[in-house]
């Protein structure tokens, strides 16, 4: 599910969510992951809703093999839903041949007719016991099916930017939520080539 | 006799080591034929030797398997024709058992060719002169039986040092005498004479010949519920088995289920010229590879099928099937041993540790030789074999031991796997090999839990404190099994489910068994399927 860069070899990324999901979070792993993992280019502008814990919030990445003169995101190549009301508010700017990805139990999208990756992160990160990793189980779908930024860089940025002491959890959520974009991926093929079930 | 050597007599001498054919030859019909050979000195094939019979429909699967475990070349069954014999269904029942233990012949690498039915009249003595030849002329011009008899038992005089000794070792001196196991006892509660602690009392007080004592050592299931309660952790199941194991090397055995057709099966795998053909009637649409570094391990159930195919109608070979489908869903496209032989969990647990130790490092080897770093294993017995016992009997396995169960927990749940719909309530029945020796019952009640069920029920006893199906290795089957059976069978309808999950196919086998009964069968029924069934009929992808 390689995503082709976008006009000028960028691939430009919006995170949304409430604030407290870490959503600002994820965009400065993904950042870092990109610029000392992946060694490109990138940038994070990030903004808030009137509050900060429980208000809109999104996190804007802009990945790019070169120089980036312009930090925020016109068009969005990957649009990452965490809540409705980012998703309400940020869809129309998502390219037509962009990804989305949704929290689905966190966000109906309805009347929408396009492809996009659904994953539960909210209640995986349940069922780990630590609801704050949602964030970081998104992370890590997103890495699974988008391979905007590679799954070594991406890794070792969770591990170097979480609270010392919770590096193992964190990278157990991080594969979490990789495993599930990677089978996810493999059903879709399998479904392609007709094959559901065993 | 002019002392020469009796081979050259034949009519079309063959090189090398002489065969042997056993002849089972029913006293009624074909003997008075057979009499009459002798009578006139016709020449019978001297590589048969005959045994008379009642009835042909009396020797079961596991006399004609017999000689073969013995080194025979040939078996022949002769019988006389349907309708015209006092014992009425002899021949049917012949027919069936041949058939069948034809089938297992095969799949075993012997070949079906090596036993042959045969039916005449008291005046057809010229047809069964006819038979007997050619028969001995189509053995002898198979190649002689890779079947070594394995050593009767040879040890002579008293075991008592030997018991002593396993008296010591498992601790047994270590019992408060408090009841509990007695008391938690499936075999006492249905009802049997029978009691872990006075059985483990009687031994350190030397009674090992008492015939009650030595009935209940091979009436025990070493289903674990009883060293479960132990407050002095005595190990009475593998106490069991030490005391099995030094008893046949006494030829004091003999209790075997089944007249021991089981371990008959497994003894003869001990071979290792036998080229088996485990795996040749896997279906088309399986995807295996032998370059593959995970092996799967199938175990048993295809003779299961085979062997209880008239009488229960068992399908546990599809649990195989269905083990390889899931793999094939995660893309995992095992390697097999074609030559698969028993993992020899029966033969250890009935006392046979030579031909144990042997299955053992037969099968080892030639996972060795195959290269692969893992092996699969969806039967719980075969896991714990593997995976405990080998090691414990200083057979170390240079590869990882998984069981089936674990895997597929392990991928279903890195998601996007979801469950087809099934209308259906379940309750689960817990093998002892998985619950209590492994204790893993948690793993079955995950993978139930991710089902799309109508709901599920426990039974009264479950997980770790469940009773078992009531036979274990083929040895202690009798009327108070089958009153736990029956037990453990209303308990699975009294949860109201509809669907009676297993997860080791002798569970299946011994709870259907109980199903049979003509008097209050019908009042058991429930419907039962394997675990690694259900997911592989309800998996799909997101
Ligand atoms: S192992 Fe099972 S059958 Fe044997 S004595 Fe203990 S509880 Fe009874
Ligand atoms: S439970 Fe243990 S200590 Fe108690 S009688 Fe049985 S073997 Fe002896
Ligand atoms: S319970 Fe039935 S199937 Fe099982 S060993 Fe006994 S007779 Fe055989």
């Amino acid at each position: 599910m390689k995503k082709d860069q976008g006009p000028g070899g960028q691939t430009e990324i919006i995170f949304t969510g409430f604030g407290g999901q870490g959503i600002v979070l994820a965009g400065k792993i993904l950042g870092e992951a990109v610029a000392l993992g992946d060694h490109k280019e990138s940038t994070l502008v990030q903004s808030y809703g009137p509050e900060a814990r429980g208000g809109a919030c999104s996190a804007q990445v802009i990945i790019s093999e070169r120089t980036i003169h312009y930090p925020y995101v016109r068009q969005a190549d990957i649009l990452v839903c965490m809540s409705q009301g980012g998703f309400e508010k940020y869809i129309d700017v998502l390219t037509p041949e962009g990804i989305l990805i949704l929290d689905s139990d966190l966000v109906q999208p309805r009347g929408l007719d396009r492809v996009h990756f659904d994953i539960p992160a909210t209640r995986l990160a349940e069922e780990l016991g630590r609801k704050m990793m949602a964030n970081i189980i998104m992370l890590g779908f997103f890495t699974a099916v988008t391979e905007a930024v590679s799954f070594e860089a991406a890794s070792e940025a969770v591990a170097a930017s979480v609270p010392k002491g919770t590096e193992t959890m964190n990278l157990k959520a991080f594969s979490k939520g990789w495993d599930y974009g990677r089978a996810l991926l493999k059903g879709r093929q399998k479904k392609a080539e007709g094959r559901t079930g065993a | 006799m002019n002392g020469k050597p009796q081979i050259e007599s034949r009519a079309t001498p063959v090189p090398g080591p002489a065969r042997s054919i056993i002849l089972f030859l029913c006293s009624w019909g074909p003997h008075a034929a057979f009499q009459r050979l002798q009578d006139e000195c016709a020449p019978i094939p001297e590589a048969v030797k005959m045994v008379r019979i009642p009835c042909t429909g009396r020797i079961t699967k596991a006399l004609l398997f017999k000689p073969f475990e013995m080194g025979a070349d040939g078996v022949a069954l002769i019988g006389c024709h349907e309708g015209t014999c006092r014992y009425g269904s002899g021949t049917k029942a012949a027919r069936a058992n041949v058939r069948d233990t034809c089938e297992i012949l095969d799949l075993l690498g012997l070949g079906a060719t090596r036993l042959r039915l045969g039916l005449f009249l008291p005046d057809d003595s010229a047809g069964l002169l006819q038979f007997l030849r050619q028969f001995s002329d189509d053995i002898q011009s198979l190649d002689k039986s890779p079947v070594a008899p394995y050593p009767l038992p040879a040890v002579q005089g008293d075991p008592t040092p030997a018991l002593n000794q396993v008296l010591r070792e498992y601790d047994v001196y270590a019992c408060q005498d408090c009841g509990k196991c007695s008391s938690a006892c499936p075999l006492t509660l249905a009802g049997k004479t029978f009691s872990p602690r006075s059985t483990a009392n009687a031994l350190i007080a030397g009674q090992w010949d008492d015939e009650g004592v030595r009935r209940d050592i091979w009436s025990c299931l070493t289903c674990g519920l009883c060293s479960d309660r132990c407050p002095s952790a005595v190990n009475f199941p593998g106490f069991v088995r030490e005391v099995r194991r030094i008893l046949l090397a006494h030829g004091l055995g003999g209790h075997e289920a089944h007249g021991g057709f089981f371990q008959s099966l497994s003894r003869t795998m001990t071979s290792p010229d036998l080229r088996i053909h485990h795996w040749s009637w896997l279906p088309d649409d399986i995807q295996t590879d032998p370059q593959s570094k995970v092996l799967f391990f199938g175990g048993c159930a295809p003779y299961f099928d085979i062997f209880f195919r008239t009488h229960l109608g068992v399908t546990t070979r599809d649990i195989l099937v269905d083990s390889l489908r899931l793999l094939n869903f995660f893309d995992i496209h095992p390697a097999l041993l074609d030559a698969e032989r028993c993992c020899g969990h029966d033969l250890y647990w009935s006392g046979d540790q030579e031909n144990f130790l042997k299955l053992a490092r037969l099968n080892v080897e030639a996972i060795r030789a195959s290269g692969v770093e893992e092996v699969i294993v969806c039967c719980p017995e075969g896991y714990r074999t593997f995976s405990h016992d080998y090691p414990a009997n200083g057979v170390e396995t240079p590869f990882k031991v998984t069981l089936l169960m674990d895997f597929l927990e392990r991928e279903i749940d890195k998601g996007a796997v979801g469950f087809k719909r099934l209308n259906r309530s379940l309750t689960f029945q817990d093998p002892c090999r998985l619950s209590r020796f492994e204790k893993k019952s948690a793993l079955p009640r995950k993978l139930l839990g991710r089902l799309d069920s109508a709901g599920f029920g426990e039974m009264q006893e479950r997980g770790g404190g469940a009773i078992c199906c009531g036979n274990t290795a083929w040895t202690g089957c009798d009327a108070f099994s089958k009153a736990l059976q029956v037990h453990r069978l209303r308990q699975a309808r009294a949860t109201g489910a509809d669907l009676l999950v297993t997860a080791c196919p002798k569970c299946q086998i011994h709870l259907r068994c109980a199903m049979q009964d003509p008097f209050i069968g019908e009042s058991l029924e429930m419907e039962t399927v394997d675990l690694t069934t259900l997911l592989a009929r309800t998996i799909q992808w997101e």
